[in-house]
């Protein structure tokens, strides 16, 4: 179970900080920064810088993205920005504005 | 739409929350929270700001004002620091509260009801409330002192001045009463202590205690005949601190120059 959830229908303005996992179905609108796993559901619109060990993006982001381990971008998801990290996949009919750091 | 979210023991939300559904919050929120569903904070729950929902389960700390539509229930542990107001509030034994209680509906937040009134139902909170009263006075005493420090810098700058005085006003001094210039030197800072006195008891008066015997001891130099010498020293530092000095030396020499600008007229007449 993920640690924290902001559901659909729930907005934040402001800063998320911790060392679990986060779901986000509803908005976002600041900064996330966890040590643990981030996912972006389809359903969420996220306008935020956010680091984490991976990020999931199933619905929309836009904001720099630094992860530890990997970025993925679903089918059907939008990222808008920068990318640092070791692994990044962009699935097809996702859709990706920005550039990548793979830390080549 | 009505889906639940949770913000986890280890995450920190530094910023507004609002929105639908329930929310319950495990970690720590600075900012408000304001959604239709309820709202349950855990026992480790840390919210720092104003709480509306539809029923407020509170087991952790809130410091801010909690509105509920429907109710607020204070759990054992939970401590909050606000005003409450709600349909129906409870507060169950174990739990600490300071602040307004209000169990009607949701009229405008009117302060024209004391809150002891509202805030005594039960009396495990009220020797809660006693026990955070203790905080308070804490509060109190601690500005004291504050004052004092500013008080206290001021008379290290006062004993300069009269030091300072001192070299220049010896021959007027000495001519009436040598030994009172060491008088005087001893008292500025006595005379300011008094001051130091005076300044905090209004603020605080739980705190005569401390204070009051640190006026006997100030008022037995006071006696002294010197003393209403030295207010009129007071009266003149405040005016003029430092200016008096460099300015007593320029007048002999204001003398000369008024003469040669005379002269130098006179020459230049001529």
């Amino acid at each position: 179970m993920a640690g924290t959830v902001i559901g659909e229908g729930l907005t934040i303005e402001g800063d998320i900080s911790g060392d679990e996992e986060i779901v986000i179905h509803g908005n976002l609108r600041g900064r996330l920064t966890t040590t643990d796993a981030v996912t972006v559901g389809g359903t969420a619109v996220v306008g935020a810088d956010i680091t984490g060990a991976s990020l999931s993006v199933a619905g929309q982001v836009t904001g720099d993205v630094t992860a530890s381990e990997r970025v993925d971008i679903q089918a059907g998801g939008k990222l808008v920005g920068d990318i640092k990290a070791a692994r990044f996949t962009i699935a097809d009919g996702a859709s990706f504005k920005g550039n990548v750091d793979m830390e080549v | 739409m009505a889906e639940s979210s949770v913000i986890g023991a280890g995450t920190v939300v530094s910023g507004h929350i609002r929105g639908q559904g329930s929310l319950e919050i495990l970690g720590r929120v600075e900012g408000d929270v304001t959604v239709t569903g309820n709202v349950l904070i855990g026992p480790e729950g840390r919210v720092r700001g104003q709480v509306s929902g539809a029923e407020l389960r509170i087991s952790g700390h809130v410091q801010g004002d909690l509105r509920a539509t429907l109710a607020v229930l204070l759990e054992p542990g939970a401590r909050v620091a606000g005003d409450i107001s709600g349909p129906r509030v409870g507060i169950a034994p174990g739990a600490l509260a300071r602040g307004h209680v209000q169990t009607d509906a949701e009229p405008a937040p009117v302060a024209a009801r004391p809150a002891a009134a509202a805030a005594r139902p039960i009396t495990p909170p009220v020797r809660l409330a006693a026990a955070q009263a203790a905080p308070t006075p804490a509060k109190f005493e601690a500005k004291p002192p504050a004052a004092p420090l500013k008080f206290e810098a001021k008379p290290p700058a006062a004993p300069l001045k009269f030091e300072a005085k001192p070299p220049a006003a010896p021959p007027k001094l000495e001519a009436k009463a040598p030994a009172a210039p060491l008088k005087f030197e001893a008292k500025p800072p006595a005379v300011p202590a008094r001051f130091e006195i005076k300044a905090p008891l209004p603020p605080a008066p739980p705190s005569p205690p401390k204070v009051a015997p640190p006026k006997p001891e100030m008022r037995k130099p006071e006696p002294v005949r010197v003393a209403p010498v030295a207010p009129p020293q007071a009266e003149f530092t405040p005016v003029r601190p430092l200016k008096p000095e460099p300015r007593r030396p320029p007048p002999p020499v204001v003398p000369v120059i008024s003469k040669g600008t005379k002269a130098k007229k006179k020459k230049s007449h001529d």
